[in-house]
């Protein structure tokens, strides 16, 4: 057969695309089970780590013990959105964290928020996964960021996009703004509209759940 | 095809090293060489796509419509690296994701095509396959000596495991932790490997 015919190009290029194509499936496929365990350890590791919870060790059940000993999980649903909830089992200290989601720069930004039982200040932020740029953006996820979160008050009070600031700001001495990643403005204003839009709607489905518990 | 197994493999791993002599693959050079667990799995990485992707080119030589040869050859690599990130993942998902973005670009990575291109397309099966490790080989050489010096020197660790003298005197160098470290380590190496071996021939006679 001629190999320059249109009939073999095609045939050629349909062939390598089926052979490889069932090879990456066959791969995927054999490590599905592993790829799903990886991903609630993870998970469950950066629960620990949003609730400041020590857990016995590094092995998947070390850290689920952690949570079952600890977190009490919910859903908490309203017409426009659920929200996996966690409250911490602490009567002095009864922590309340959520799963927060949105577009960042690139792609989905998700993670979880853990703020005081009256939402009035943040205790920490984990992130559960993000796609932005290795060295700019992801540095989201680099403990200098997160930390700069813990104990900053949420401004109820002002406007709705600025419960949460993330890079620079005209008001002198606020209590709830972070600094921004250098080079990653992009990413640090995604975060802060995807993470001002999620805490307004998760008061309103928490003070909601919370009268309704009353 | 005169050259043997042992002068190809020689070839790729130091007369022809794809990172000091033909300055390839730097992007990831620079990228993941802080830490050594990250280096290895990146080195696993393209050394496995580099020689099945040269092994399945030159298997398929022969059959490959010529005006499409780079989009199988792209095929090709693309296929080996979506594996290769598929058992990254599973074996390590957290060194996964710091070097995952790394691991897509596997695909552009310019020593897999080079390799497919002016070796694999031209050669048997087992020539190719021994060229595609060497050239993963001279990849890694490359980046383990450069990880060796960036993770002690910046971390004051290695493999993760704290050297005692981080403990008592040692200060970490956080430039090497960053790219310019990686720069600066990256120059050393390619003005050592160019005057430890030099490109041009040495006269006969």
């Amino acid at each position: 057969m001629n190999k320059n015919s249109a009939i073999y190009t095609f045939t050629f290029i349909f062939l390598i695309c089926v052979v490889f194509g069932l090879a990456i499936s066959l791969v995927h496929y054999s490590t599905l089970e592993t790829l799903a365990k990886n991903e609630a350890l993870n998970r469950n590791r950066v629960i620990c780590n949003a609730f400041l919870l020590k857990a016995d060790g590094e092995s998947p059940k070390a850290y689920q013990q952690a949570i079952d000993q600890n977190i009490n999980a919910r859903i908490l649903s309203s017409d426009t959105g659920n929200f996996e909830t966690f409250f911490r089992r602490d009567s002095e200290n009864p922590d309340v964290g959520f799963v927060f989601s949105g577009m960042g720069f690139w792609d989905r930004i998700e993670g979880i928020i853990v703020l005081t039982s009256d939402l009035s200040q943040v205790i920490n932020i984990q992130f559960l996964d993000q796609k932005e740029t290795p060295g700019l953006g992801a540095r989201i996820e680099e403990k200098w960021f997160t930390d700069q979160f813990k104990g900053l008050e949420i401004d109820w009070t002002g406007r709705s996009d600025q419960r949460l600031i993330v890079g620079a700001s005209s008001r002198p001495n606020i209590t709830n703004r972070v600094d921004a990643i250098t080079g990653a403005s992009q990413t640090s204003l995604a975060l802060e509209k995807l993470l001002n839009s999620e805490l307004n709607q998760f008061r309103e489905i928490y003070n909601r759940y919370q009268s309704e518990k009353e | 095809m005169a050259d043997t197994a042992k002068k190809i493999f020689i070839k790729g791993l130091w007369e022809e090293n794809p990172i000091f002599r033909q300055v390839l693959g730097v992007c990831s050079t620079l990228a993941v060489t802080n830490l050594l667990v990250n280096t290895l799995f990146m080195c696993f990485g393209v050394m496995f796509t580099t020689a099945l992707s040269s092994l399945t080119i030159s298997i398929l030589r022969n059959y490959i419509p010529r005006r499409i040869r780079m989009i199988v050859q792209v095929l090709i690599i693309a296929s080996y690296v979506m594996m290769v990130d598929i058992i990254i993942k599973a074996l390590n998902p957290d060194i996964h994701r710091f070097i995952g973005p790394y691991v897509g670009l596997i695909i552009t990575n310019c020593i897999i095509m080079g390799r497919a291109e002016a070796f694999a397309s031209q050669n048997r099966p087992w020539s190719s396959f021994i060229d595609g490790i060497a050239s993963g080989l001279g990849y890694s050489l490359i980046l383990v000596a450069i990880a060796l010096i960036r993770e002690p020197l910046g971390f004051g660790t290695i493999l993760g495991y704290v050297l005692p003298a981080r403990e008592v005197w040692w200060h970490q160098w956080t430039i090497m932790v960053m790219p310019p470290g990686a720069f600066f380590m990256l120059a050393i190496a390619t003005w050592i490997g160019r005057n430890l071996s030099p490109a041009t021939p040495k006269r006969q006679g």
